[in-house]
C-alpha cells in the first residue's frame, strides 16, 4: 500500500474544480463549463486508472494520514467496488448536469461550483473510512444542494430549498451524536472505522447508535414517512439538481445503511433489520401508489425514487447475499434512469414551459428521438428485463424469498404498480395529441449525449451484469459478514 | 470444433439487427429501404432455422449453446439458448408466420408515414426477436427476458394509433393485466432457481419436478398464473379483445398466433413441474376447457370480426391449457401449430377484405369478400373450415381431435370435460363459419362514411398497394398449411416423444359432426333475418331483442323448468323477472362476461379511489405519510414555543434592550466629528490609563 | 552618560511631546496639524534614544528606526488625505469636516 493520492484527488479535484468555474467565466464564454467537465474527466481518468491497478483484494485503493492526531481524527479513504461503482455514477452525473445546465447564464460560474461541489462532497461520503469525516462531508453535501435549489430552481425554491435542509440537517445531528459517542467512547479517542468496528458495544447502545446513523440515512434515501422533502426538492430544482439530487444525494443514504450498520453494530442491525424491512416495504407501496396519482411530471419520477430507494432499503436490511447484491446494483441502475426521466422532462420543460401531464403529449408525432428516448427509460422505470433495474429487483426479490415471502410478494406487488405510473406517465407525455404544449422541437445533439450515455449504461450492466456484480461482490460479502480493514 | 448449434445464435439476430437499424435515429431510411429492412429481418430467421429443424429431425436434437456464465456468489447463473423438439417445432412455427405476417404487413401498411411504418416495423422486428429468444431460452433468465420484451411490444403495438385514445388505453390494459400475471411467473422462476440453485431449464426442470414440499404447489400454481395471464385466459381474458384495437398484422402475429399461445407453451415446457402436481394439473384442465366454452360461447355473438377471431383465441388457447392440464402437452404443442397457421391467416385474410372499409373491422364489412377479395375469401374460408375441426381435410380438426381423444382417455371426469369440450366445438363451428356466410350477402347500400371508420380510407377499393404478391402468398402458404398441416399432427406428437391419443368410435364420429352442426347455427344466425337482427342488436342495451326471445324459448325456459321440478318449486312464476335475467345473461355473454366491470369495480376504481385520496384529490392531505412527521414537527414547536413567546424573561430582554437604546442616544452626543476634539478625548483617556497605572503600581 | 542627562533629555522629549499636543488641539489648519503630530512623535523618539543611549542597547535605536518609518507613512497618509481634502472639498480647517460623524 503505497502513499498513492488518487483517492484524496477525487476529492479535491472536483472541490477545486469548482472555485477555478467561480472565477472561470471571465476568461472566456463558457470556460466555467469547461472547466468544470475537465476536473471531472480528469477524476474519471485517475478513478479508471485506480481500478486498472491491482488492489489487495478488499480495497482498490486506501489511503490513511493524520489529520488532527490529538482530537484523533484521521482521514482514512478507501475505495472497493462499491464504492468506485458509486463514484463512477457520481462523476459521470456530474458531467451530464454540467452540459445539461448548459444554457443557464444566470451566476453560470457559481452554478458550476455548486454542482462540482456536490460531486466532491458526495465522493468524500462514499471514500471515507474516519467516522468524523465522513460526518463532515455528509453535511457538506448540503450546502451546494441547497443553493443548487434556492438559486436556480422553480416555483416556490426557498421553501422546498428549507425544507430539504432542515429534514436533512436535522436528521444529521443523529448521525453526529452517534458518531462522537463513538469515538469518545474507546480508551483512545479514534473515529477509525475499522477500530471502532472491533470495538465490543453492548447492544442496547449499537440498537440506540444505530437509530441515531439510520435517521440521517433513512431520511437522504429517504423512505417513508421522512420523504416529505424530496418531492418539492426534486420538483423545484433545476434539472441538473435534481439530477444529482435523485442519482447521488439519494444514494449517499444507501450507500451509508450498506457499508455502516452491519459493519459497525452488527447485532443491533440484526434486531432492527426487519423494522427496515417493514419500512421498505410500506415505502415501496405507498411510493408507487403516490406516483400514479401525480400531474406534476417531476413530482411523478420523485415519487417513484421514493418506491424504488424503499426496494433497497428491503434489499439492504434482508441481509442475504441476493438481497445485497440486488441493493448494489439498483442503487447504480436508479442513478442512471432516475436521472435520465429527470433529463428528459427538464429537456421538455425547457421547450413548452410545463411540466403538467394534463397539458403535454403527442410527443410521438413531433419528436420521435425524444420519444424513443423516453420508451428506453420508461422501460427501466418499470424494470424490464436487460436494464440493470430489472437486476437489481430481481435479486432483492430472490432474496426476500429467502428471507420471508411476504415481502417478496409485496415487491412483486409494486413491479405492478411502476407499470400503472410508468404507462400512465408515458401514455401522457408520448401518446396522445399535442394539448397546450403544442409542437415540440426533438432532442438536440448536446442533450442526446447524455441521453445516449445513461442509456448505454442501463443497458450494459442489464445484459452484461458480471461489469458491475463483479465490483460489488466485495462490499457485499463485507455486509454479509463484518470483516476489520487492513 | 464448431458446434452447429452456434447457429441457434443467429436465429433471433437478424430481426434484432433490422431492429436495431430501423430503431436507431441518426441513420435516415427512405420507405424503400425500411421495408427491405423488415422483410429481411422478417424472413430470415426462418431460413436460419430450416437447417437447425433438418437437424433436429435428423435426431441430433439436444444442442445447448452457452451464451455466457455469470459466477453470482455461491450460485452459476449459466445463460443458454436451447435446441430441443419442443423449442424447435415451436421455433419454426413462429419463424414461419412471423415471417408470413411481416410480409403481409409490407403491403397492408403501405399507406402509413415513413416514420410511423419504421416504428411500425421496428417494433414488429423486435417482438419477432423477443418471441423467437424466448422459445429458444435455455434458461429462466433469457425465457423471461424474451417473455417480458414480448409485453412490452405489444403495449407500443396496441398503441400503434397514439392519437386513438381507446388505443392506448388498450395498451396499458393489456400490458398491466400481463404484467400483473408476470409477477406470479417471476415469483415462480425465482422460487424454482433458489431451489435448483441453477438457472438451467435442463436442471431446473427436473430438479422442480422432484421436490416434494409445499413449495412445489406454490411454484406449479405461480407458474399457471403466469401462463394463464399471458394467453389471456379466464379470469385474465378481458384484454385481448381490447388489444384489436391494434393494427391487424399486430393481432395476427402477436394477438392469436404467437405471444398469446406463448402461456400455453410455457406449461408445455414445465409441464413436468406442473404435471407433478394433479391439483394444479386439475386446475389447469378446468380453466382450460372452461375459457374454451366462454370463448367460444362469446364467440358467437360478437359483431366485430376482429373480436370474434379474439374471443376465438382465447378459446382455443383454452384447449392447449386443458391439454396440458390432461397431462399430454405433446397435444397442446401440436395444437399451438396448427392454431398459429389457421388463426394468422383468418387474420391476415379478415384483414385484407376488411382493410379499407369505411365499417371498420364490423361484420358488415365482410359483405360482398367473395365478389371484391376472391383470395382472400377462399383463404378465409380455408382457415375457417380449419377453426372450426372440418374432419379430414383440415389440419385444426386432427389436433383438436387429438386434445378431444385426450380427455376422453382420462377418465370419468374426463368424460365430462369432453362433454364441454364437445359443445365447444359445436359453438366453435357456428363462430368461424359466421363470417364466411356473412360474406355471401350483399354489399349495404349506403356507403356513407361510418363514424368509427378506419381513420385513413376514403374509398373501399382506393389503396395503396405494391405488389398483390405480399398479400397473395402469405395467404396461399398459410392456407395451405391450415389444410394439409393435419398430416403433420401426428408426427409432431410423436416427434415430440408421445402417442397420438385415439377415442373410441363414437366419440370421434360425434365429434367429427360438430363442425357441421355448428355450420347450421351459422347459417341460422346469418340468413334467418329475426335472428341476424337479434344479433346485430344485441348490442344495444336498452331493449330485448328476438335473440333473447328465442335465447329464452329454447334454452333458459327448459333450464328454469328443470331446476323447479328438481327442487320441486310450485310456487308463481315472475315471467318478466325470468326474461330480464335471460336478457341481462346474453348480453353479459356478448361482452365477455362483463368481466371489464368487475374488474373495473373490484380493482381499478379502488385503486384509482386510493391513489387520488393519497393524492389529496378526495378531501384528506396531500401524501398523508409524508406530511405527517411535518405536522408532527410543526405541533411540537408550537407547544414548546408557543407559550415561551410572551413569558417574563422575554419582556425583561426587551425592556434592557430599549434602555441600551436610550442610553445609546445620549452617548450618541458625544461624538461631535471633529478630529481635535477626539485627539483631546484621545489623550485625556490615555493619561487617565496612565495615572491609573501608576495607582496600581503604587506601594 | 550619567542620570542627570538622562533626566534632562527626557524632561526635553516630554517638552517636545506636550509642544506638539499643544499645537494638535489649539491649531484649526490641517497642515499645522500635521507639523504639530510629526512634533508629537520627535518627542517619543528621543525618549527611547535618550533610554538606549544610557542602557547601553540597541534596542532603542530600533524603536527610533520604528517610529521614523511610522511617522514617514503616516505623513504621507496624512498628506495625501490633505490634498485630497483640498481638492474634493476644498477646506484647510480640520473642524469643519465632521460628515463622518453621521
Amino acid at each position: 500500500m503505497g502513499y498513492d493520492m488518487e483517492l484524496t484527488a477525487l476529492i479535491l479535484l472536483p472541490f477545486f474544480g469548482g472555485i477555478a468555474a467561480l472565477f472561470a467565466g471571465r476568461f472566456g464564454r463558457d470556460a466555467e463549463r469547461w472547466v468544470s467537465i475537465a476536473a471531472l474527466a480528469l477524476a474519471l481518468v485517475i478513478l479508471i486508472l485506480a481500478f486498472l491497478t491491482p488492489g489487495d483484494g478488499r480495497w482498490i485503493a486506501f489511503e490513511r494520514f493524520d489529520w488532527a492526531p490529538s482530537l484523533g481524527m484521521q482521514v482514512i479513504l478507501a475505495m472497493d467496488g462499491l464504492s468506485g461503482a458509486l463514484l463512477v455514477v457520481s462523476l459521470a452525473l456530474g458531467i451530464v448536469s454540467v452540459i445539461v445546465s448548459w444554457k443557464i447564464t444566470e451566476h453560470s460560474g457559481l452554478l458550476n461550483a455548486a454542482l462540482l461541489w456536490t460531486v466532491a462532497a458526495s465522493n468524500g461520503v462514499f471514500l471515507s473510512f474516519d467516522l468524523l469525516v465522513f460526518a463532515f462531508f455528509w453535511e457538506l453535501m448540503l450546502v451546494p444542494a441547497f443553493l443548487l435549489i434556492s438559486v436556480w430552481g422553480h416555483g416556490d425554491r426557498e421553501a422546498a430549498a428549507l425544507k430539504f435542509l432542515v429534514f436533512n440537517a436535522v436528521a444529521g445531528l443523529g448521525l453526529l451524536a452517534a458518531v462522537f459517542y463513538l469515538g469518545a467512547s474507546g480508551e483512545v479517542v479514534t473515529f477509525d472505522a475499522f477500530e471502532v468496528a472491533e470495538r465490543d458495544i453492548p447492544h442496547g447502545v449499537q440498537v440506540l447508535l444505530l437509530l441515531g446513523f439510520a435517521a440521517a440515512f433513512l431520511v437522504k434515501l429517504p423512505v417513508p414517512p421522512l420523504h416529505a422533502w424530496l418531492p418539492d426538492a426534486h420538483t423545484q430544482a433545476p434539472t441538473a439538481g435534481s439530477i444529482l439530487l435523485a442519482g447521488l444525494l439519494l444514494k449517499t443514504g444507501a450507500y451509508g445503511l450498506f457499508r455502516f450498520p452491519p459493519m459497525l453494530f452488527p447485532e443491533g442491525f440484526a434486531t432492527l433489520a426487519p423494522w427496515g424491512m417493514v419500512l421498505g416495504a410500506f415505502g415501496s407501496i405507498y411510493g408507487a401508489l403516490l406516483a400514479c396519482g401525480q400531474t406534476d411530471a417531476k413530482r411523478l419520477v420523485a415519487y417513484t425514487s421514493v418506491a424504488h430507494m424503499s426496494i433497497v432499503l428491503m434489499g439492504i436490511c434482508g441481509g442475504v447475499y441476493f438481497s445485497l447484491m440486488g441493493a448494489g446494483v439498483e442503487m447504480v441502475a436508479h442513478a442512471f434512469s432516475a436521472s435520465a426521466l429527470f433529463l428528459l422532462i427538464g429537456a421538455l420543460y425547457d421547450r413548452t414551459g410545463t411540466r403538467d401531464l394534463r397539458e403535454l403529449g403527442g410527443l410521438q408525432q413531433s419528436a420521435p428521438r425524444f420519444a424513443a428516448a423516453f420508451a428506453v427509460f420508461f422501460s427501466a422505470a418499470l424494470a424490464m428485463p436487460g436494464t440493470a433495474n430489472f437486476l437489481g429487483e430481481a435479486l432483492v426479490i430472490t432474496g426476500m424469498f429467502q428471507v420471508n415471502w411476504i415481502f417478496a410478494s409485496i415487491t412483486l406487488i409494486s413491479l405492478v404498480v411502476s407499470v400503472v405510473y410508468a404507462t400512465r406517465l408515458f401514455k401522457r407525455v408520448v401518446f396522445g395529441k399535442a394539448r397546450r404544449s403544442g409542437v415540440v422541437e426533438d432532442l438536440t445533439a448536446r442533450e442526446m449525449g447524455p441521453i445516449v450515455l445513461l442509456a448505454i449504461a442501463t443497458l450494459l450492466f442489464g445484459m452484461l451484469p458480471q461489469l458491475l456484480m463483479g465490483a460489488l461482490e466485495g462490499a457485499v460479502t463485507a455486509a454479509l459478514a463484518p470483516v476489520a480493514g487492513p | 470444433m464448431l458446434s452447429p448449434y452456434l447457429l441457434l445464435l443467429l436465429v433471433p439476430s437478424p430481426p434484432l439487427a433490422a431492429f436495431l437499424m430501423l430503431g436507431l435515429d441518426p441513420f435516415f431510411l427512405r420507405r424503400r429501404a425500411v421495408q427491405v429492412l423488415a422483410l429481411l429481418g422478417g424472413v430470415a430467421p426462418f431460413f436460419v432455422m430450416l437447417p437447425l429443424a433438418a437437424v433436429c429431425f435428423g435426431g441430433e436434437c439436444h444442442g445447448v449453446v452457452p451464451v455466457f456464465t455469470l459466477a453470482f456468489g455461491q450460485s452459476e447463473v449459466a445463460l443458454a439458448l436451447l435446441l430441443d423438439p419442443m423449442s424447435t417445432l415451436v421455433g419454426l412455427t413462429v419463424a414461419a408466420v412471423g415471417a408470413m405476417v411481416i410480409t403481409y404487413a409490407i403491403d397492408y401498411m403501405s399507406d402509413a408515414g415513413v416514420a410511423d411504418l419504421r416504428r411500425f416495423f421496428a417494433l414488429m422486428n423486435l417482438f419477432l426477436a423477443a418471441m423467437l429468444t424466448m422459445v429458444l431460452a435455455g434458461d429462466t433468465i433469457t425465457f423471461f427476458f424474451g417473455w417480458e420484451l414480448m409485453g412490452l411490444c405489444s403495449f407500443f403495438l396496441i398503441a400503434y394509433n397514439t392519437g386513438l385514445p381507446q388505443a392506448v388505453a388498450a395498451g396499458r390494459k393489456a400490458f398491466i393485466i400481463t404484467r400483473f400475471a408476470d409477477a406470479f411467473l417471476l415469483a415462480g422462476l425465482l422460487l424454482l432457481f433458489l431451489e435448483a440453485n441453477s438457472v438451467r431449464l435442463d436442471v431446473l426442470i427436473p430438479a422442480g419436478a422432484t421436490m416434494t414440499e409445499d413449495r412445489h404447489l406454490v411454484i406449479a400454481l405461480l407458474l399457471l398464473a403466469g401462463a394463464l395471464g399471458k394467453s389471456a385466459q379466464v379470469p385474465f381474458h378481458t384484454w385481448l379483445p381490447s388489444a384489436m384495437a391494434g393494427p391487424t398484422p399486430v393481432s395476427a402475429l402477436l394477438h392469436s398466433a404467437t405471444m398469446v399461445a406463448a402461456g400455453a407453451f410455457m406449461l408445455a415446457r414445465f409441464s413436468p413441474i406442473v404435471m407433478s402436481e394433479p391439483l394444479v394439473q386439475a386446475i389447469a384442465a378446468a380453466f382450460g376447457v372452461g375459457t374454451a366454452a366462454f370463448g367460444a360461447l362469446s364467440a358467437i355473438f360478437q359483431t366485430d370480426v376482429k373480436r370474434l377471431l379474439a374471443y376465438s383465441s382465447i378459446s382455443q388457447i383454452g384447449f392447449m391449457v386443458l391439454a396440458v392440464g390432461l397431462g399430454a402437452p405433446e397435444v397442446a404443442i401440436g395444437h399451438f401449430v396448427v392454431h398459429a397457421m389457421f388463426k394468422s391467416l383468418l387474420f391476415l385474410a379478415a384483414g385484407d377484405i376488411t382493410h379499407g372499409s369505411d365499417l371498420g373491422t364490423s361484420m358488415k364489412a365482410m359483405r360482398g369478400a367473395a365478389r371484391r377479395r376472391p383470395v382472400a375469401y377462399v383463404a378465409y374460408v380455408a382457415g375457417a373450415a380449419s377453426l372450426a375441426g372440418v374432419p379430414f381435410i383440415t389440419a385444426g380438426w386432427w389436433s383438436k381431435e387429438a386434445v378431444l381423444s385426450a380427455a376422453w382417455n382420462t377418465g370419468p371426469f374426463g368424460i365430462a370435460i369432453w362433454a364441454l369440450a364437445f359443445l365447444t366445438a359445436i359453438c366453435t363451428a357456428v363462430y368461424a363459419f359466421r363470417p364466411v356466410l356473412e360474406a355471401l350477402l350483399p354489399e349495404p347500400e349506403h356507403r356513407s362514411r361510418a363514424p368509427h371508420g378506419h381513420p385513413l380510407a376514403l374509398n373501399l377499393h382506393h389503396r395503396a398497394r405494391i405488389g398483390s404478391g405480399f398479400i397473395t402468398v402469405p395467404l396461399v402458404v398459410l392456407a395451405t398449411g391450415s389444410m394439409l398441416g393435419g398430416v403433420m399432427v401426428a408426427p409432431i406428437i410423436s416427434f415430440l416423444g408421445a402417442e397420438v391419443p385415439h377415442a373410441p368410435h363414437l366419440p370421434a364420429l360425434l365429434a367429427a359432426m360438430a363442425p357441421f352442426a355448428g355450420l347450421i347455427g351459422a347459417a341460422a344466425l346469418t340468413f334467418v333475418p329475426s335472428l341476424a337482427a337479434a344479433v346485430e342488436g344485441a348490442h344495444d342495451m336498452r331493449r330485448p331483442t328476438r335473440l333473447d326471445h328465442k335465447f329464452q324459448i329454447w334454452v333458459i325456459e327448459p333450464y328454469i323448468r328443470l331446476i323447479r321440478w328438481l327442487s320441486r318449486d310450485r310456487r308463481p312464476r315472475d315471467a318478466d323477472l325470468d326474461f330480464e335475467r335471460q336478457v341481462r345473461l346474453i348480453r353479459w355473454l356478448s361482452r365477455g362476461a362483463r368481466m371489464d366491470g368487475v374488474y373495473q369495480a373490484l380493482v381499478v376504481r379502488p385503486f384509482v379511489n386510493l391513489v387520488r385520496w393519497l393524492s389529496g384529490h378526495r378531501g384528506g392531505g396531500v401524501d398523508p405519510v409524508g406530511s405527517a412527521p411535518v405536522a408532527l414537527a410543526l405541533r411540537l414547536t408550537q407547544a414548546v414555543v408557543g407559550p415561551l413567546a410572551h413569558d417574563r424573561f422575554d419582556r425583561f430582554w426587551m425592556r434592557s434592550a430599549n434602555r441600551l437604546v436610550r442610553i445609546w442616544v445620549m452617548a450618541r452626543a458625544i461624538q461631535t466629528g471633529r478630529s481635535r476634539d477626539y485627539a483631546l478625548g484621545l489623550a485625556l483617556g490615555t493619561a487617565a490609563l496612565l495615572v491609573i497605572a501608576w495607582g496600581t503600581t503604587w506601594n | 552618560m550619567n542620570a542627570a542627562t538622562l533626566s534632562i533629555l527626557l524632561l526635553l522629549s516630554a517638552g517636545l511631546f506636550a509642544t506638539g499636543f499643544f499645537g494638535l488641539l489649539a491649531r484649526r489648519a490641517i497642515l499645522f496639524q500635521l507639523i504639530s503630530l510629526e512634533l508629537m512623535l520627535a518627542g517619543p523618539a528621543l525618549g527611547f534614544i535618550a533610554g538606549g543611549a544610557y542602557h547601553g542597547g540597541q534596542t532603542g535605536q530600533a524603536m527610533f528606526v520604528l517610529i521614523l518609518i511610522l511617522a514617514a507613512a503616516e505623513v504621507a497618509l496624512g498628506l495625501a488625505l490633505y490634498l485630497a481634502l483640498r481638492r474634493v472639498a476644498d477646506v484647510e480647517d480640520a473642524d469643519t469636516i465632521t460628515r463622518l460623524r453621521h
